[in-house]
């Protein structure tokens, strides 16, 4: 049995007519550049890794093959797999002239706490420093596959696709990157 | 590392997978009760727990570290009206080639449009995989307006819209002359 990319009818309708692209750019437009803020750590690196990654996704489109396969899961989405490598490769070129600021990571991610909740606050600031500091010294495509983990929720089919490496391969990236984090934060405490 | 420990790494990593599954797939249903109860409490996926306890709490914090961070609307409306403006040089560069043939991009591109910018050596220490920039959408924009002004002027106009024509150039050359542009009459304009 076909295992249908869940994005077929969108790409299908983008190709026919590009300006329907644009259910695609917004279906995915938050997933990139959440993506790309927590590689670059900057928002205006974000905006502009994810503005250049939809231009060549629209512009490309003719060329992006399917591949969903049954392996990939319920919901998987080889478009979204395509899209994510482009904003690797946009991210790559775009951090070699770039300093990674994680600190503005953690600082978004303090604004999800409920402010009223001071103390709460506080203890989830803290909670997630220490959570970004141990990410932080994550080699690259570890930190990578933590972040389309818990943040893109792909699965670890998708996940291989973007990185290049098999799912076993992924699963055990993601496996020894847990495992590291909870060293730090453990010794940490 | 020997076959035996490979294997349980994988077997190791295969357990913390599933957790991670049952989890993420949770999620929804966490998010709706914790936003009605007191934050903070460690959440853990039902079902068989047989995760050593330090990577359930490391899940467990991550999970509430790692949010998903929103673009602001000013900017996604900005990229999407940039899109839609590529996307109708697309179709004009289309509609302008041969029947159907679809005509890439013109080549005023910064980039191949044969390649694949999901190709992994796109990446890296290389050149730079330059954006699309706003010189592109210029180019390709001023592409599709040529072709337009010239399907336009390339067609025969009707009577009176040669008329108003001719009235703008005179008196254009009039001002060019230095004298006050004199109002024209209808008879000044040559009738077709």
């Amino acid at each position: 049995m076909t295992h249908l990319d869940a994005d077929r009818a969108l790409v299908a309708a983008a190709r026919r007519d590009p300006a329907r692209f644009d259910a695609l750019y917004r279906k995915y437009v938050a997933q990139v550049y959440s993506y790309a803020y927590y590689e670059l750590g900057d928002h205006h690196e974000a905006e502009d890794v994810t503005e250049r990654t939809f231009l060549q996704a629209l512009v490309a489109l003719p060329r992006f093959e399917e591949r969903a396969r049954p392996a990939d899961g319920e919901g998987a989405s080889t478009f979204r797999v395509w899209l994510f490598r482009i904003a690797r490769n946009v991210v790559a070129n775009s951090r070699r002239s770039k300093r990674r600021r994680p600190q503005s990571v953690l600082d978004e991610a303090a604004v999800v706490a409920d402010p009223l909740d001071i103390e709460a606050g506080v203890t989830r600031r803290a909670e997630v420093e220490a959570a970004w500091a141990a990410i932080d010294r994550l080699p690259g495509d570890r930190r990578r596959a933590l972040v389309l983990r818990f943040v893109e929720e792909m699965s670890t089919a998708e996940i291989a696709g973007v990185l290049g490496r098999s799912e076993g391969a992924v699963r055990v990236l993601i496996h020894r990157a847990l495992r590291a984090v909870a060293r730090e934060l453990g010794s940490g405490r | 590392m020997t076959a035996f420990g490979r294997d349980s790494l994988e077997v190791d990593a295969l357990r913390t997978d599933r957790y991670l599954e049952a989890l993420l797939a949770q999620r929804d249903a966490r998010t709706a009760a914790a936003n009605a109860a007191a934050t903070g409490t460690a959440s853990t996926p039902s079902g068989p727990v047989d995760l050593d306890p330090s990577l359930r709490s490391t899940i467990a914090s991550l999970d509430r570290a790692l949010v998903r961070v929103h673009p602001s609307f000013r900017f996604e409306e900005r990229v999407a009206r940039r899109l839609a403006e590529v996307a109708d040089a697309m179709r004009v560069s289309e509609a302008a080639g041969a029947e159907g043939t679809r005509v890439p991009v013109p080549v005023a591109l910064p980039f191949d449009p044969a390649l694949d910018p999901a190709d992994p050596a796109l990446a890296g220490p290389g050149p730079v995989l330059p954006g699309v920039s706003r010189p592109l959408l210029i180019g390709a924009l001023s592409l599709a307006g040529a072709a337009i002004v010239a399907w336009r002027f390339g067609r025969p106009v009707d009577p009176m819209t040669r008329a108003v024509r001719a009235a703008h150039q005179l008196a254009a050359s009039q001002r060019r002359a230095g004298g006050r542009p004199h109002p024209v009459r209808p008879h000044a304009v040559r009738p077709h």
